[in-house]
């Protein structure tokens, strides 16, 4: 017999570390973001690009846009209060990167090429040209994204049962 | 119909043999074309599963090399090959071999610039009839479920190429063994992602492609060899093949015969021997040379191009058997 048993040992003891883990808390976060926005803050970079997000000339004007609405209703689900961090955005997906940021949003589409930088999720809309529209997660960030996705997916449903 | 490699006629056994193979071959290319679309379809941002995908991509090379081997090396010899076509099985155990060691390096690159450069693999949702479902899930029952057909056919194809002493066979069993410990490993790379390991899949995936690199490597050299006209081994390559005991012990049972030497060389399916014999008288009877040489080549359906010599000299290199070694 020439199988080699290391490495399928090895791989059988981590499915079972999954599934003894439980479904619930998998994914989890490498860096606990969604831990530490639930209940705390969830920092945002936002980059302005009408009509998907515009930031405003003064200093204490709120963030506006398509894409702040739909964050704002996120963090509501959440109970996660907003930090917004503007910039350009070769300066966000930066602090993305870093752990600086948890979300980056100025009306990116799913061709976008910050994906080594960012983890794009799943379309929350797609617009009358086909562009899939997309906002941008700490890469790896699992349970963030998966949590942030399954919020699209509600809203996805819950606007089909109202047409 | 009798089935021939070359002038070679198959005994039952290898022409059974030969038919479930080719079958297993055909059936295995349809599971691996379902695979690839379905490992297409849960891909997402997986930097695992493009490469496992791309593994399986490459997993098509091996039995295609075998099907058009063993179709060509059926051929019969003519005045440009006068040696007949035997030796494209050697070249599709060649490519086979590149086939495994390259999925073995991209593997190996793959993991560990993945290692390197601390990338964290991005798995989300996806949306299955409104409930959000993490895309892991998915990924995991794929990369097991296509497992299953390369743990029973690997299998199977190991036996069948002890029986045709077809190398390509062999070496695509080792390719299954390399798919199905690729699909263990991504499942358990993703599932560790899971848990928030990010590092698991470029581990996995690392810890089985060293193994990969290994068989393609070794089939690799065993291919080179035999195509270098090495000594005949078994199909394995582990030891030379028994056949050149047996032709010296059968030909040293003649009381003329001095002393014997057989070199083999691996065709492909069958071998090509050349005997050299010393005797002890000066003429030689050519119904008894025409006999030897029957009753050597009934000895294995393997030898059939054999080539009996009388010389003054014992040939150096040649494996040797003296009369009294065997007393």
């Amino acid at each position: 017999m020439r199988w080699r048993k290391r490495p399928v040992l090895a791989a059988g003891a981590l499915l079972c570390a999954a599934a003894t883990a439980g479904c619930s808390s998998i994914p989890a976060d490498p860096e606990g973001s969604l831990e530490e926005a639930r209940e705390g803050e969830l920092h945002i970079g936002i980059t302005e690009h009408p009509p998907w997000t515009e930031i405003g000339d003064s200093a204490e004007a709120a963030p506006a846009g398509t894409e702040v609405d739909l964050l704002n209703g996120y963090a509501e689900r959440l109970g996660a209060e907003i930090i917004w961090v503007p910039g350009s955005e070769s300066e966000l997906l930066g602090q993305l990167a870093e752990h600086e940021l948890d979300v980056v949003i100025g009306g990116f589409d799913s061709t976008t090429p910050w994906q080594k930088e960012g983890a794009i999720t799943r379309p929350y809309r797609e617009d009358p040209d086909g562009s899939q529209r997309v906002v941008l997660v700490e890469q790896g960030e699992n349970a963030l994204l998966m949590d942030l996705e399954s919020y699209f997916i509600e809203l996805e449903h819950s606007g089909q049962e109202q047409q | 119909m009798t089935v021939t490699f070359g002038h070679t006629e198959l005994p039952d056994e290898q022409q059974q043999a030969l038919r479930k193979a080719r079958r297993i071959q055909w059936l295995w290319m349809v599971i691996l074309a379902a695979t690839v679309a379905a490992m297409a379809a849960v891909m997402g941002n997986s930097q695992a599963m493009k490469t496992a995908w791309i593994e399986d991509m490459l997993s098509f090379l091996p039995p295609l090399a075998f099907l058009i081997g063993a179709r060509v090396a059926r051929k019969a010899p003519n005045e440009r090959f006068p040696f007949g076509y035997h030796r494209a099985v050697g070249v599709g155990h060649l490519v086979s071999g590149v086939a495994l060691a390259g999925v073995g390096l991209l593997l190996i690159a793959d993991g560990g610039s993945g290692l390197l450069m601390g990338e964290r693999p991005p798995i989300g949702a996806v949306n299955i009839f409104g409930t959000p479902v993490w895309l892991g899930w998915l990924m995991i029952i794929v990369a097991l479920a296509s497992c299953i057909a390369p743990v029973i056919l690997g299998r199977i194809k190991r036996r069948l190429a002890e029986q045709l002493h077809d190398k390509v066979l062999r070496a695509d069993a080792d390719m299954n063994r390399a798919d199905w410990l690729t699909g263990v490993a991504t499942a358990a790379g993703v599932a560790g992602i899971g848990l928030g390991f990010w590092w698991a899949d470029a581990v996995a995936a690392l810890v089985v492609s060293v193994s990969i690199t290994k068989d393609g490597w070794e089939n690799i050299r065993d291919a080179i060899s035999d195509l270098t006209d090495a000594r005949a081994t078994t199909v394995d390559n582990s030891a030379p093949h028994p056949i050149i005991a047996q032709i010296n012990a059968r030909v040293l049972q003649e009381p003329q015969v001095v002393a014997v030497q057989t070199r083999a060389r691996d065709e492909g399916h069958v071998l090509h021997a050349e005997v050299f014999m010393q005797l002890n008288q000066a003429t030689v009877d050519i119904a008894w040379l025409e006999e030897l040489r029957r009753s050597c080549t009934e000895m294995d359906w393997r030898i059939q191009d054999l080539v009996l010599t009388v010389t003054q000299e014992q040939h150096g290199e040649a494996d040797p058997t003296l009369k009294e070694q065997q007393e």
